[in-house]
């Protein structure tokens, strides 16, 4: 229940890992597509309220169309992403990480109808609590799970004046957390990095902006600059 | 081996299968008409994949720094989305499914279609039988009100059947928004203990039952019956089979049997969402007839009757027969 991310293994052998998204952001996206499908409702309604009876026949198939079909249809055209969830960065997928097919989007918007009982998504909320990746019941049923899309960033190292070698051996995950500094760092402000290397102190030898400057040598000695 | 390194000697493979990814990778089919692609070829790009997997599982181990393991797991999972798709859905499986699959899925589910059959069928024939005996009963399931809106509907003098005079179009949006979600709301609503398809079958059929026998009685019944010949025999049966479906549902809740209760209930919600598109697509096609075929005042009853007979003969052969050919017992 506190690690949220699914670790599917693939054939190739190797670990997919697949972060699940909790019911806040879902909630969220939600409410998105809950606007959006309210504001063409709006539109429609504008437009067909000049024709009378058969405008309002038209209304209502639009009023169905938007209530089941909107999420089968954006879900299976665009990879499992509705406005909503796309505004979000979240992705619907399949528990094992390949993208939802249409019969799974189908039963997840479904059953809806059941993870709406008896009010406000409550089902659907206490199935998420419970379930370790956060899935409601549709979900479970359709076999699929709602995942953070990963944002790439470009590797950028930190540039440093010159190369150093650490003067304390370093056990494995404190050469990774010196090298993921340095691919942070020209994210953070001066004063948040010279803090981050102030911990590092024992490995560089130095305090403030001196550290920073030798964690980002050590970090290129690491990374195999020599 | 340094991470430097190792992103030195990777990086150009690493580059190609992400650009392959950008321009082939979404849309195949617009892929392979273009000819003028130079970057990876397409029959590589499984191997290409596997390094990089590989090239991941190596990054992992030896502890290299999250940015760099982040990349090359973004890599991957675009390139398993790849893989492992499930195919385009083709129009023929729609078709199979419909011809086949949804009969043998009821055929499957016998013995709670049965019993939602007798939720509905039973209370329907007992309130017919009983306003026939006791005119009364009737004012027990409706108001003075709604009793006089539905004999003006069917009254025998009008020349359009069973509405006043809104537009086909206006009752076709009405009865696809209405009957479907009434049609899901009772299949979801088994996830109560199978409580909720049951009280929704035998109300509907109490009701159904209670109309039909009142207006026949009041001498409307030809006007009702011709009404309702066509499009009951999709609207009648889909609506049973949800209520089976939902009753599914609860048994599997209830009495999961040597199986985990979510394993049940995943394995029950499968087969009654698929039982759900099929109800979805009889619902359809009975709000159709119920919009444009029902209504028609000027058809004589026995146009009328024979219609609506071949379509239950159609449903009820679909239904007993439909894809029983290939899996023979």
């Amino acid at each position: 229940m506190l690690d949220t991310v699914r670790e599917v293994h693939t054939p190739e052998g190797v670990a997919l890992r697949l972060p699940a998204a909790g019911p806040v952001p879902r909630a969220l996206a939600w409410l998105i597509d809950f606007g959006i499908r309210m504001g063409l409702l709006l539109a429609a309604s504008m437009v067909l309220g000049a024709f009378d009876k058969a405008g309002m026949g038209v209304y209502l198939l639009i009023l169905f169309a938007l209530f089941w079909l909107y999420p089968i249809l954006c879900e299976g055209l665009f990879d499992g992403q509705t406005p909503g969830k796309r505004a979000l960065d979240l992705r619907v997928v399949s528990s094992d990480g390949a993208p939802v097919g249409w019969l799974a989007a189908c039963v997840r918007n479904l059953m809806r109808t059941v993870d709406m009982l008896p009010f406000g998504y409550a089902c659907g909320l206490v199935s998420g609590l419970f379930d370790p990746w956060g899935r409601r019941l549709g979900d479970l049923v359709a076999g699929t799970m709602v995942v953070h899309v990963p944002k790439s960033r470009p590797l950028s190292v930190m540039a440093a004046d010159g190369v150093m070698a650490p003067v304390l051996p370093l056990r494995p995950e404190e050469q990774a957390a010196i090298v993921a500094f340095a691919e942070r760092a020209p994210r953070l402000t001066p004063e948040r990095q010279q803090e981050l290397a102030d911990i590092a102190a024992p490995a560089t030898g130095a305090q403030g902006g001196e550290g920073v400057h030798r964690l980002a040598g050590i970090a290129h000695w690491l990374l195999g600059k020599r | 081996m340094r991470q430097e390194h190792f992103i030195v000697r990777h990086e150009a493979e690493w580059q190609a299968f992400e650009q392959w990814l950008d321009a082939r990778g979404a849309r195949p089919r617009r892929a392979r008409a273009d000819r003028s692609w130079r970057g990876l070829a397409d029959e590589d790009v499984p191997a290409a994949y596997r390094r990089v997997c590989q090239q991941l599982g190596l990054a992992r181990r030896r502890g290299y720094s999250p940015q760099l393991v982040a990349r090359l797991q973004e890599l991957m999972q675009r390139g398993h989305a790849l893989m492992y798709r499930p195919p385009l859905p083709r129009w023929q499986r729609a078709f199979e499914f419909f011809a086949a699959d949804m009969p043998r899925l009821v055929r499957a589910e016998a013995g709670v279609m049965w019993a939602a059959l007798a939720l509905f069928a039973i209370p329907l024939v007992a309130s017919f039988i009983g306003v026939q005996v006791k005119p009364e009963l009737i004012h027990t399931l409706m108001g003075a009100q709604q009793v006089a809106e539905m004999e003006a509907m069917y009254d025998p003098a009008k020349a359009t059947l069973g509405r006043a005079a809104e537009s086909d179009l206006m009752m076709f949006g009405y009865y696809i928004f209405n009957n479907i979600s009434i049609g899901l709301r009772t299949f979801a609503s088994g996830l109560l203990a199978g409580v909720g398809p049951a009280l929704a079958l035998s109300f509907n059929g109490v009701f159904i039952g209670g109309v039909a026998g009142h207006l026949q009685a009041t001498g409307h019944g030809d006007p009702f019956w011709r009404f309702v010949a066509g499009h009951s025999a999709f609207e009648l049966s889909a609506i049973v089979i949800a209520g089976g479906a939902g009753l599914r549902l609860g048994l599997d809740l209830i009495a999961p049997g040597r199986r985990r209760r979510v394993d049940a209930l995943v394995e029950g919600g499968r087969r009654g969402a698929r039982l759900c598109l099929g109800v979805f697509a009889m619902l359809l096609a009975a709000a159709f007839i119920e919009a444009f075929w029902s209504s028609i005042g000027w058809i004589p009853a026995w146009g009328k009757y024979s219609v609506g007979g071949a379509l239950w003969a159609l449903v009820i052969a679909w239904l007993w027969f439909g894809g029983r050919d290939r899996h023979a017992p």
